[in-house]
């Protein structure tokens, strides 16, 4: 059985003129235990939405979404989530404080929280840094305290909102790798959200490719069987590129022909 | 025994040269700042001696002397004393009223809808022009002093926590909810803490007004305090002594202000953009 399934998904707003428009509609998924899915699609497709949903950050107005074949509604710690930007750490407390967080809620003795929370900042190759706060790391380590966070808690699945997205090229690169590395490590089913063709290649083991909002929903999925290390040089890497590129160019160039009209 | 400190040596050489580096700055600080406590003592001097030259505005060292004179009968102490205490209890009270009535008209639309009328009308009325009406309804003892501190206190706090709590960036919150937090632990360990940088931002900024506002009170109505010394020395033409309480004011709202920034800076400046 699936871990994740997502039936006829919908997401639909109601601006404040009173007229609704529709994020996503009639989204189908299935996720298996262990999967580094990412979903890619141009710019306002709704790929955030679909996130955010996963999250339980808001509800769907329609379909279902079921974790292990019970329904989501809320979030929970089953789900971890990395944000985008820097502000969902807690600027109060130190690298080590924010990772043990999760655990700090749910009444875990200090000694021992503390012992797991530097095993995961160990991971994400933060030692040393524990005691620093947010303002005094880089946007490229801050991101690793976030995935610390979320990875220490434990989840069934990590859900990652663009996480890289605000990072310099070379920081992304090194930042990919990390990330493989760990999941390699962790074997935790990752959802990841990107507009970025090679990113989404390099990371998953299968790319979904969204429809240009609004109304946007899942086109295609496409498996990466590209085993190991991942090199763009490597041809199966430079076909798929082609092969995905192609469905994200046909869906920028309807939603700019849509815009025209 | 040989290996051992040579292989310490870089690591305390260079915490050394750290250490001697920040109390190089800390020191060059420090002179900065000593200079431009002297400037404004010789100016001062400069302008009374040579450029006005007359009784009605003393130098510093004549005032200095006046003020080590009342600070041995002990009048000085006394009046800096019952203008600080009453500073103290009205600002603390008004600080630990409003926190938690800014924390709610953040939290809660529909309690900003029905508390900003009354915050948002009463916050216009200077607590001097409160004055009158305290001193009818709690005489011209200390309930008059304190009450007219908290209404000029309460006002900037509650406003600078409502800002505070409308400021936390939703990601904050969704992280928490995603690590399972609940509504209660949201609020105690990430609302609350959040919003600590502008509760102490509105607080210093609210002692600021608490010494306006002392001063004016004890100007009009009271038998001790730094207004009541400014009052007499009107009275009784002692012009040192009207120099002594303006000197006292000064130094007592820099340290007060000093205390205030260092808090802010230790609990969450370092940790958070101030506004």
């Amino acid at each position: 059985m699936a871990l994740i399934t997502l039936t006829n998904v919908g997401k639909s707003f109601r601006s404040r003129e009173g007229r609704s428009w529709v994020a996503v509609a009639d989204f189908n998924l299935a996720l298996d235990d262990g999967e580094f899915y990412c979903l890619l699609g141009p710019s306002g497709c709704g790929k955030s939405t679909v996130l955010g949903m996963l999250a339980g950050f808001s509800s769907p107005t329609s379909g279902r979404m079921e974790l292990s074949g019970k329904p989501i509604t809320g979030a929970s710690r089953d789900r971890g989530v990395v944000f985008q930007g820097d502000d969902s750490l807690y600027p109060w407390l130190t690298a080590l404080e924010n990772v043990e967080f999760g655990l700090r809620l749910r009444g875990m003795k200090r000694t021992e929280r503390r012992e797991r929370a530097l095993q995961y900042l160990d991971l994400v190759g933060l030692r040393g840094q524990e005691a620093k706060h947010p303002t005094e790391l880089s946007g490229g380590m801050k991101q690793r305290v976030q995935i610390a966070r979320a990875l220490a808690n434990e989840p069934r699945i990590l859900l990652m909102d663009e996480p890289f997205g605000a990072l310099d090229a070379q920081t992304r690169g090194t930042m990919q790798a990390e990330l493989r590395r760990i999941w390699e490590r962790m074997k935790v089913t990752v959802v990841f959200i990107t507009h970025d063709i090679d990113e989404a290649i390099v990371l998953g083991t299968r790319v979904g490719v969204m429809t240009a909002g609004p109304g946007g929903t899942l086109k295609e999925n496409l498996p990466v069987d590209i085993a190991g290390e991942r090199t763009r040089a490597d041809p199966r890497y430079i076909a798929l590129y082609e092969k995905v590129h192609a469905l994200v160019r046909a869906e920028v160039q309807r939603a700019s022909a849509r815009n025209a009209a | 025994m040989t290996e051992a400190p040579a292989l310490d040596a870089p690591r305390s050489a260079s915490f050394f040269a750290r250490s001697l580096a920040g109390l190089g700055r800390g020191l060059m600080n420090g002179r900065a700042y000593f200079l431009g406590f002297f400037s404004l003592f010789f100016v001062w001097h400069v302008v009374a001696v040579y450029v006005v030259a007359s009784v009605l505005f003393p130098p510093p060292y004549a005032v200095l002397l006046r003020g080590i004179e009342l600070l041995q009968d002990g009048t000085l102490e006394e009046n800096i004393g019952a203008s600080l205490q009453r500073i103290v209890i009205g600002f603390i009270a008004g600080s630990v009223i409003g926190v938690p009535i800014g924390l709610v008209i953040g939290s809660f639309p529909l309690a900003r809808k029905f508390l900003e009328p009354w915050t948002e009308s009463l916050r216009f009325i200077p607590s001097v022009a409160m004055i009158t009406i305290a001193v009818i309804w709690f005489g011209i003892g200390e309930p008059s002093k304190v009450f007219l501190i908290i209404y000029t206190t309460i006002f900037i706090v509650i406003l600078n926590t409502a800002a505070g709590v409308g400021a936390i960036s939703p990601n904050k919150i969704r992280a928490a909810q995603a690590l399972g937090a609940s509504a209660r632990q949201i609020f105690f360990l990430v609302a609350f803490p959040a919003t600590v940088p502008y509760i102490l931002t509105g607080m210093r900024i609210a002692m600021a007004n608490s010494f306006t506002t002392i001063v004016a009170a004890e100007l009009v109505a009271a038998n001790t305090g730094l207004g009541v010394m400014l009052w007499q020395g009107r009275m009784f033409m002692q012009i040192n002594d009207i120099f002594v309480a303006l000197v006292s004011l000064c130094i007592l709202g820099f340290a007060a202000d000093r205390l205030f920034r260092f808090g802010v800076a230790r609990f969450a400046g370092r940790y958070d953009v101030t506004p």
